[in-house]
């Protein structure tokens, strides 16, 4: 195995080192660059020239290049030009607030769909599974800065039972039951696509299971319907929804793009449109960077489970 | 009777909803009550105000007032040397108590204010004056008023509570400059290009900036006047979407915003809940302009015709919701260059832009208008302009350009038709406008422009010793002339930026610049 490991690290390698290439020659090719915003309208082309040389932008290509990978590679991942501070502090504070939003919805969509998928396929009310079918098809069709509007406006302003967005004042960890608070809402915007997702995926396929032979066995040994739904026919169809829920993580981290600026919930989502906006190439360059790197991570994750699961391949890798 | 759902059954419907209700009543404190804040004591003393704003802090913009996180930053930490009443451009003291200008305008003696210390406990002094301003004169920190401080040749600091300055010429504006430049801490002005530290003489000193998040301000106990400021803290989110921040209004989850949509904060004051603040003499112009080396704007014909067909009214009322007023000339009516019968030069006149248009004679074509599309204000003004310049037979495209883009072409004069943005600098002394802002400069601007005569205008009525004597006065008139005679901007109006605010708040202020002003701000309950 571990030679299966080395066999790779110089295509993970290569993978990384074109991508670096590539998002550093293709951020620059945007127009309008990081000196004229932070000069602004009323500055003149002296000061832009004063501003450029202050960053490093007056050096050649391959000069800004190499500075940059050095950086990199010796974790210096360098300043901000926008913002102004270390990159790694503003990755680090970002990603906790991301992976924290984008946890909380996993749990309220995973919640949401074994509560919803089994009430849908079990329900023989024609009323609710049209309610159910209305509220799945507008949950997967209204776009999150809809249904984030939406919530503020109810749970924020009319019934103000929640925050409207942002953070806790005195931060995320002063107290949790404050924080849930101010999670509350922004987690459900972004888990109620997924949610939908999996709860119609869930209903169809514990329909199908439910039309098995032995769940009228069961059945006719007078087993209850929520015996066999709970203890046998979900159980069964599990497995295959996972490997949906692990398809729509990544749907997951892109909306949360959209719902940290409509929550004002500063994670990695808002730092990046932020940084495009703005043209802060380093920022960019290390997010983007850093999303390659999760990729290739996780590819090389499932090779490797792969191989763990399919010898053939194990040895492939070792001759 | 169709059988039950196993799983929605009544008992369990009931008990789950008893166990929300019983953890959402019992289990914990609610946000939003701790969100209305710490209410104010019966003499209105204390408490935490919280706040809002459209923009984050952007260190390297520290000395341009360009985005509200500057500014916010700026009036609760800083204070500069005089203060211009908003009303008019007439200084008066603050960190300098009196001055003295010599016969010849060459010298500037400032006696500052004595028992002023910064918020790290280290006195002010006539140092600290000479820092700020030679900070201010640096390329990179790209103040607007660069060339005004760049004038200032030497500085006699041999008095810690006095400073003369020498100038390279009479300067009418340099107590704009003296408004407009923050009084830093050299010794720990280092922290400020990277966002950690901010230390200045002002009512609040800096806690702690979390970027694309909040800013935080506690109370400065050793302020120089006594008994200020009222409130014990302040604590700013940022909050990019104007849609939200006025939701975090109406919540009650701040108390004022700053990035709200002026129809947002027209429907916000008719709820009587909220005050809405128009910043009148911290105001900004909304124009056109043009390149004048484009086919057909180089026709001065054209550029008339232009002038004559944009319905300014109409951008002012439908756009800015009469936040301001139309103008053909970039001064407010309090500037000592205002004048009612010039300022009425291009009123609304379509049959005399279409006369202009058949004289041009040559047929158009289409001119494109390029503004940033990120500012809706933007957008909505240039399709007016579209509307009216094609009524009169001049055909427009619109440009939205990313606000990155639009900048970059501004400065390096790329634009190749007309483009529609602000700019600001006219609420000052007039000659600031000509000398500190890119699209009026006359040595090198936006629009290809260059006259012998708008120089010569310019760099006289910034030379003057006393910009607002009538020989300032003077070449103020001349210059109004000389930009109604090019037309390379064409002005729109004056446009009077606006905060808002609950009721529970007071005693908000502001500067010039649009810098928040709370030493005398209270929460009442």
């Amino acid at each position: 195995m571990i030679r299966y490991l080395v066999r790779r690290l110089p295509s993970l390698a290569m993978v990384l080192g074109a991508a670096s290439l590539l998002i550093f020659g293709v951020i620059r090719l945007i127009p309008g660059d990081p000196a004229s915003i932070l000069a602004g309208p009323d500055a003149g082309p002296d000061t832009i020239a004063a501003i450029r040389h202050e960053l490093g932008l007056d050096q050649s290509l391959p000069a800004q290049y190499a500075h940059w990978l050095g950086g990199v590679l010796t974790w210096n991942l360098g300043r901000s030009y926008i913002i102004g501070g270390d990159i790694s502090s503003l990755l680090g504070a970002g990603a906790g607030n991301t992976v924290l939003l984008t946890s909380a919805s996993l749990v309220i969509a995973v919640a949401v769909a074994v509560i919803a998928g089994p009430l849908w396929a079990s329900t023989r009310r024609p009323w609710l599974e049209h309610l159910l079918t209305g509220v799945n098809t507008l949950a997967i069709a209204l776009p999150a800065f809809v249904t984030g509007v939406l919530l503020i406006l109810l749970l924020g302003v009319l019934l103000p039972v929640l925050p409207s967005g942002g953070v806790p004042p005195d931060g995320l960890l002063a107290d949790p039951t404050i924080t849930v608070q101010y999670l509350l809402m922004p987690a459900t915007c972004l888990a109620l696509p997924l949610a939908a997702v999996l709860a119609r995926y869930l209903a169809e396929s514990l329909r199908t299971e439910m039309s098995q032979p032995y769940v009228a066995t069961a059945l006719a040994a007078g087993v209850s319907r929520r015996r066999i739904v709970t203890r046998h026919a979900l159980r069964n169809v599990l497995p295959t929804s996972l490997t949906v829920l692990g398809l729509q993580i990544g749907t997951l981290l892109g909306g949360a793009v959209l719902v940290e600026t409509v929550f004002a919930w500063p994670g990695l989502g808002q730092l990046i449109e932020q940084a495009i906006i703005m043209r802060d190439y380093p920022v960019v360059q290390v997010l983007l960077l850093l999303s390659v790197g999760v990729f290739v991570v996780i590819q090389l994750l499932t090779d490797v489970v792969h191989a763990l699961l399919d010898p053939r391949i194990r040895l492939g890798g070792a001759r | 009777m169709p059988p039950m759902n196993p799983l929605l059954t009544r008992r369990s419907v009931l008990a789950g909803l008893g166990f929300t209700g019983a953890a959402l009543l019992t289990g914990c404190t609610s946000a939003v009550s701790l969100q209305a804040g710490s209410p104010a004591n019966e003499t209105s003393k204390g408490g935490t105000l919280r706040a809002g704003i459209g923009q984050d802090l952007i260190p390297g913009n520290f000395f341009t007032n360009s985005n509200s996180g500057i500014t916010t930053l700026i009036g609760l930490v800083y204070e500069g040397l005089i203060r211009y009443p908003n009303d008019r451009v007439a200084p008066t003291p603050r960190l300098a108590t009196s001055w003295q200008m010599s016969a010849d305008g060459r010298a500037l003696t400032l006696t500052l204010r004595q028992g002023v210390t910064f918020h790290t406990g280290r006195p002010f002094t006539s140092k600290d004056v000479e820092f700020s301003l030679r900070t201010y004169a640096e390329p990179v920190w790209n103040g607007q008023l660069r060339s005004t401080a760049a004038a200032i040749t030497s500085y006699d600091t041999s008095d810690p509570q006095k400073v003369v300055l020498h100038l390279a010429h009479p300067l009418g504006n340099i107590f704009d400059l003296l408004d407009t430049v923050p009084i830093v801490d050299s010794e720990t002005f280092d922290g400020v290009g990277t966002g950690r530290q901010y230390v200045g003489t002002g009512p609040f000193r800096f806690v702690s900036w979390t970027p694309n998040s909040q800013l935080r301000f506690a109370k400065n106990p050793k302020y120089w006047q006594p008994g200020l400021p009222y409130l014990d803290n302040v604590n700013v989110s940022v909050v990019p979407d104007p849609t939200s921040l006025t939701s975090q209004l109406r919540s009650g989850q701040i108390d004022y915003a700053y990035g709200n949509s002026y129809l947002d904060i027209e429907q916000l004051a008719a709820t009587k809940r909220f005050t809405k603040h128009q910043l009148a003499g911290a105001e900004q112009q909304i124009y056109v302009g043009t390149n004048i080396t484009a086919p057909a704007l180089s026709d001065i014909r054209v550029r008339q015709a232009i002038a004559y067909a944009i319905d300014r009214e109409r951008i002012m009322s439908e756009v800015f919701r009469n936040s301001g007023y139309a103008v053909n000339l970039p001064w407010p009516k309090y500037s000592n260059a205002y004048d009612a019968n010039k300022n009425t030069t291009y009123a609304l006149d379509t049959a005399k832009a279409s006369a202009l248009v058949k004289e041009y004679g040559k047929p158009i074509a289409e001119i494109p208008l390029a503004y940033s599309a990120q500012v809706p204000l933007y957008r909505q003004t240039a399709q007016i302009v579209q509307a009216n310049l094609q009524a009169v037979g001049i055909p427009v495209t619109l440009d939205p350009l990313d606000g990155a883009q639009f900048v970059k072409r501004l400065i390096g004069a790329e634009f190749p038709g007309m483009w529609t943005t602000f700019h600001s600098w006219a609420q000052y002394t007039p000659s600031t406008l000509t000398v500190s802002a890119y699209p009026f400069n006359a040595a090198k601007n936006s629009s290809h422009y260059s006259s012998a005569q708008y120089s010569s205008d310019a760099t006289q009525a910034w030379q003057v010793a006393d910009g607002g004597s009538e020989e300032a006065v003077g070449h103020y008139g001349r210059l109004s002339d000389d930009l109604l005679s090019a037309l390379f901007l064409i002005e729109i109006g004056v446009v009077q930026p606006q905060w808002v605010t609950s009721n529970r708040l007071r005693g908000v202020s502001y500067t010039k610049r649009q810098e928040l002003d709370l030493t005398r701000a209270a929460l009442s309950v």
